[in-house]
């Protein structure tokens, strides 16, 4: 076996083990690095946006300068040239609408209206690509630019598929890491909250249109637990990536949240580890309020990720039966000093890592704005004081 | 007199729209000056605000209360024309350029419009220049921003900066989730708030109102 080969095998059982609730050699780093990737690698954020193998350069200096588990793969998710082919209304990127270092900008608003629930509920897929998409695209204004801005997206996005595997491939052989998770899915409440309804129109859903909103939501279940399988293309080994957005606190009254985010979240996971695929609880923001309802799922069938949740509470009311990770303040990492950062990781690694099941990161991604050394504090820290 | 609009407020407070909107019609019909229905549904969002603050309501009933108030106001506004609106002051508030986060400012937006305040929002990704402009413009003593991106604090920064520069004699909040002292401090802010009833105690306090 080489010595790459060997290190990768060495990073995926900590990571495994970690998420299995068990106690590895030592905690394992995963560090979500965004736009900070392209910094440290000295890419503007248009040349990422729009350049997939500068995209991916930006990981690779990263992992060769150090020694984490797993980062996620290149810092931008959405590719500009993708979105420019059909024209969409709902994105602004840098170089185009905003300035070549600026981060791309999501315009939100109620592309789907209240009128459009029973076409939704209907056949989802039909409506989206009938009603949905020519609303958001300039393209679509005549079938002929429509017809052909839906090959140049796809073939676009085909390519940019290929090179990320290619990459894959590459991070794994010669660098010996691999993506932290495969695969991503939400809520069906984000579904809707985040990009079809916005925010104020599902708060307005729940009181005048409670019914339509459960029907849509529970339309949304299969097609988000297929999504994630199809996005992972069948990996079971790594978690599946869920952003967790609408169902943090303060944003649902208690019986709101029971009665319309909860629901159908936990089918959706628990349709995924039927399939024995684990889910990345990327619980954004706080979410203190709601662990004894999380903790109603299967055992092991996700890492829950803390932001500002309160870790000691997670750590109790989680802890033995689910993994934990993250919780490192971004603005700790902006602001404060390496000592500083060192101090928190050990006490985390005290007093949340001590029997296992925990995995070091950040609280929210890391931008640009995060201290190279503190970063480095951070993981150096880990490499040696998290050794059990 | 009054007694058309007994209860004004608690229906506000009770998130009952139909009865909100019934109350202000009866009360236009039976003429009870607008301004007084204005300042009970304004002691209303102030309740609101508390409840939220004392994690009794949530963003929902805020947004909620936020739809309610729109639609009394469309009522009552043909009402109010040339009557001069007693605001308590100006404030200039807006997302800091590079951030397009806009739900919590709109919220802290709702609050202080509710408690009294002419609010002047000047929405998402602003710069600079258009942060000054606005101040300059209504003379306003209160500026406040909101950042989610911990990667756009250090261009907040440059804002206050320019504020400052700029000679503006306002006192500058900044809020988000990730805000907290060092944030302050590091931004040469006057204040900070990290949830939306902050806003409403600060204008108080910058307003003695
Ligand atoms: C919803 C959301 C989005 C929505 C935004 C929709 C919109 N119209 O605003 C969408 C999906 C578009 C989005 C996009 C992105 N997001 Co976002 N998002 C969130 C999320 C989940 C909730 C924010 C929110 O609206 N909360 C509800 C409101 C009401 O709360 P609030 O904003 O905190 O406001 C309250 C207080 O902070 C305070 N407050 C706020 N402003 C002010 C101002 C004043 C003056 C005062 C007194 C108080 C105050 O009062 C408010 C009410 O109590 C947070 C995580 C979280 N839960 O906080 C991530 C989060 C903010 N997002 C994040 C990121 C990284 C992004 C993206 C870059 C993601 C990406 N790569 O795709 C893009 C950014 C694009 C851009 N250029 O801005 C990160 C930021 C990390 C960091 N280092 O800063 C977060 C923290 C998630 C995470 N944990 O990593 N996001």
């Amino acid at each position: 076996m080489s010595d790459k080969k060997k290190l990768y095998q060495e990073r995926l059982n900590r990571y495994v083990t970690a998420m299995d609730v068990g106690k590895p050699d030592r905690v394992p780093i995963r560090l979500n690095l965004s736009e900070f990737l392209a910094k440290y690698a000295g890419y503007t954020l248009q040349e990422i946006y729009y350049q997939m193998d500068k995209n991916i350069e930006s990981s690779n200096k990263f992992i060769q300068d150090f020694d984490v588990d797993t980062v996620p793969g290149p810092p931008s998710l959405w590719m500009g040239g993708i979105h420019d082919a059909t024209g969409a209304k709902y994105l602004k990127f840098a170089g185009r609408e905003l300035d070549k270092d600026k981060q791309f900008q999501f315009l939100e608003s109620d592309y789907m209206k209240a009128e459009d629930y029973d076409d939704f509920i209907e056949n989802p897929t039909k409506w989206i690509l009938t009603t949905l998409l020519p609303r958001l695209h300039t393209e679509f204004k005549d079938p002929y630019r429509a017809h052909l801005s839906l090959i140049k997206g796809a073939a676009g996005m085909v390519m940019n598929q290929g090179m990320l595997a290619e990459a894959g491939k590459r991070w794994a052989e010669e660098y010996g890491i691999f993506p932290p998770f495969s695969g991503m899915s939400k809520a069906p409440f984000d579904t809707l909250g985040d990009v079809l309804r916005g925010l104020h129109g599902i708060m307005m859903d729940m009181h005048l249109c409670p019914d339509k909103l459960l029907a849509a939501l529970d339309v949304l279940v299969d097609h988000n637990i297929y999504y994630g399988m199809a996005t992972a293309a069948g990996d079971t080994t790594l978690p599946l990536f869920m952003p967790l957005h609408r169902g943090s606190y303060p944003f649902l009254n208690p019986e709101q949240w029971d009665k319309f985010y909860w629901p159908t979240l936990k089918k959706v996971i628990e349709g995924l580890w039927k399939h024995g695929k684990r889910t990345l609880f990327y619980a954004e923001g706080d979410w203190t309020p709601y662990l004894e309802k999380i903790a109603e799922l299967p055992d092991k069938s996700i890492v829950f990720h803390v932001d500002m949740t309160d870790m000691k509470k997670a750590k109790e009311i989680l802890g033995g039966r689910f993994c934990l990770s993250g919780n490192v303040p971004n603005t700790l990492l902006t602001y404060g000093t390496p000592e500083e950062v060192s101090d928190y990781c050990k006490k985390l690694i005290d007093e949340v890592a001590c029997d296992g099941g925990f995995i070091m990161d950040a609280g929210g991604v890391v931008q640009w704005d995060a201290k190279v050394e503190n970063v480095r504090a951070m993981i150096e820290t880990t490499l040696e004081y998290g050794v059990y | 007199m009054a007694n058309q609009i007994d209860g004004l407020k608690d229906a506000l407070v009770g998130l009952d729209m139909n009865k909100v909107l019934d109350k202000v019609k009866a009360g236009l019909d039976a003429g009870v000056d607008p301004m007084d229905m204005v300042k009970d549904l304004q002691a209303g969002m102030v309740e609101i605000g508390d409840r939220f603050a004392r994690g009794e309501y949530f963003l929902s009933e805020l947004i909620m209360s936020g739809e309610i108030m729109k639609q009394a106001m469309a009522l009552l506004e043909p009402k109010l024309a040339g009557v001069d609106q007693e605001y308590k002051g100006n404030i200039v508030i807006g997302t800091v350029q590079g951030d397009i986060h806009d739900l919590g400012k709109n919220i802290v937006a709702m609050l202080l419009k509710g408690a009294g305040y002419n609010v002047i929002d000047l929405g998402v990704d602003v710069p600079a220049e258009k942060f000054i402009d606005a101040v300059k413009e209504n003379q306003a003593p209160l500026l406040a921003m909101s950042v989610l991106l911990t990667g756009c604090q250090d261009p907040m920064r440059d804002i206050i900066k320019a504020v400052r520069d700029a000679g503006l004699d306002v006192k500058v909040l900044i809020g988000g989730n990730y805000v907290d002292e060092k944030v302050k401090e590091y931004c040469g802010a006057d204040y900070f708030g990290t949830t939306a009833d902050d806003g409403v105690k600060v204008a108080k306090e910058v307003f003695g109102a």
